[in-house]
């Protein structure tokens, strides 16, 4: 029970998100097929210099720290040279994009939609990138994994101690393995 | 009956319903979570894809055509069955992916060579249990596949029902109430954190 309470914030999110998901088209519809959109935020010029045979990865470190917005992201050389830099947030994700040759420097913020919020909770994994606390939100999206085996097998159990239940009990879990059963067969 | 006793009775034949899929959506978490152990663990040497066909074939496929009608007629032209997506990375292929719970394939259509290759996945349980985590949606024509859609929005209220009888459940324990706050706060509290600081 406590650790339901726990984590009925994770039970929660993931409940919602897997709807929100299961109905992305009606999403995209209702956003004209955007639901990731970004606004300009700010532009400036970057002083700053790197090697050049500097990475992607290597230049993005260097601006997101120079920003004071380092964490957990990913980066990209695209067709024009240009650096795009996508650094990960649940509510306010961005996008830096560094034209190395001029040094310009464009910052957008993703316009805050809730199928958009839903579904980058719902793919955040952690251990992905070397921050701590990435790996903490991994730590608990496992611990989350855990408990719902375990409230499965403790749910099987505690129902067992209630004889009372045993034939009703019976009847639906039978029900649900049967349909589930019949998915896998036919899927 | 009760109110209580129907919601203490409702939490348990809706969790034992629905435990298929609490399972399913637990242990496929894991391959999700964490894909290099799974890598390393089912690595054995042999290819993921084998070809099943590469022959040529023509297919005109303009800039910004509608994907889903093209994959349909790539499906149908390469004698396949079920419930497939399209998508097109970049301007050389068009990309087709079919799948079911046991089997996926991919044709990789290249409209300049006018060739299409058909690739059969190995099976391995981690993909069983992650194509199953993210099937969903209702896209695929056919009755099976938009009810195993609303089935998994009937998962998704169960968990909602389960979170809110089970809140009723520890409110009408009165000595639970003290550490119940507590770890309801905490987990509260922790989640803000990570929505703020991740």
């Amino acid at each position: 029970m406590y650790l339901a309470l726990f984590l009925s914030p994770w039970v929660l999110i993931y409940a919602i998100s897997t709807m929100a998901m299961n109905h992305r088209a009606f999403f995209q519809k209702l956003y004209d097929g955007q639901i990731v959109m970004f606004e300009k935020e700010r532009e400036l010029t970057y002083a700053g210099t790197f090697p050049e045979s500097a990475p992607p990865a290597a230049i993005a470190v260097q601006i997101l720290s120079s920003l004071g917005m380092d964490g957990a992201h990913g980066a990209r050389r695209i067709a024009d040279g240009r650096i795009v830099i996508h650094r990960a947030h649940p509510v306010a994700p961005r996008r830096i994009t560094l034209a190395p040759a001029t040094g310009h420097l464009l910052i957008e913020k993703e316009v805050f939609r809730a199928p958009a919020f839903l579904e980058r909770m719902h793919r955040r994994r952690g251990f992905q990138h070397d921050y701590a606390l990435e790996d903490t939100w991994g730590v608990s999206v496992d611990t989350f994994i855990v408990a719902m085996i375990f409230w499965v097998l403790s749910g099987l159990w505690m129902w067992w101690e209630m004889r009372a239940t045993w034939r009703l009990g019976i009847l639906f879990a039978a029900g649900g393995i049967a349909l589930f059963a019949f998915y896998l067969t036919t899927l | 009956m009760s109110f209580s006793h129907f919601n203490r009775r409702l939490h348990l034949y809706l969790a034992l319903s629905l435990m298929p899929w609490f399972l399913m959506y637990g242990l496929s978490s894991i391959p999700f979570s964490h894909p290099k152990w799974m890598d390393a663990w089912f690595n054995d040497g042999a290819p993921m894809w084998t070809t099943r066909f590469d022959r040529s074939y023509d297919l005109a496929v303009p800039a910004n055509a509608d994907l889903k009608p093209i994959g349909a007629r790539i499906v149908k032209d390469s004698g396949l069955e079920g419930a497939f997506g399209t998508y097109r990375n970049n301007e050389r292929e068009v990309n087709v992916y079919m799948y079911s719970f046991w089997k996926s394939t991919r044709l990789t259509y290249f409209p300049r060579d006018k060739r299409l290759l058909a690739e059969d996945m190995r099976f391995r349980w981690d993909r069983f249990l992650t194509g199953m985590h993210a099937r969903g949606g209702f896209e695929q024509p056919g009755t099976l596949h938009k009810a195993w859609a609303v089935t998994v929005d009937l998962v998704c209220v169960g968990f909602l029902v389960w979170i809110a009888s089970g809140l009723i459940m520890w409110w009408q324990l009165r000595s639970a109430r003290g550490w119940g706050w507590l770890a309801l706060g905490g987990g509260t509290l922790l989640f803000a954190a990570f929505l703020w600081g991740l």
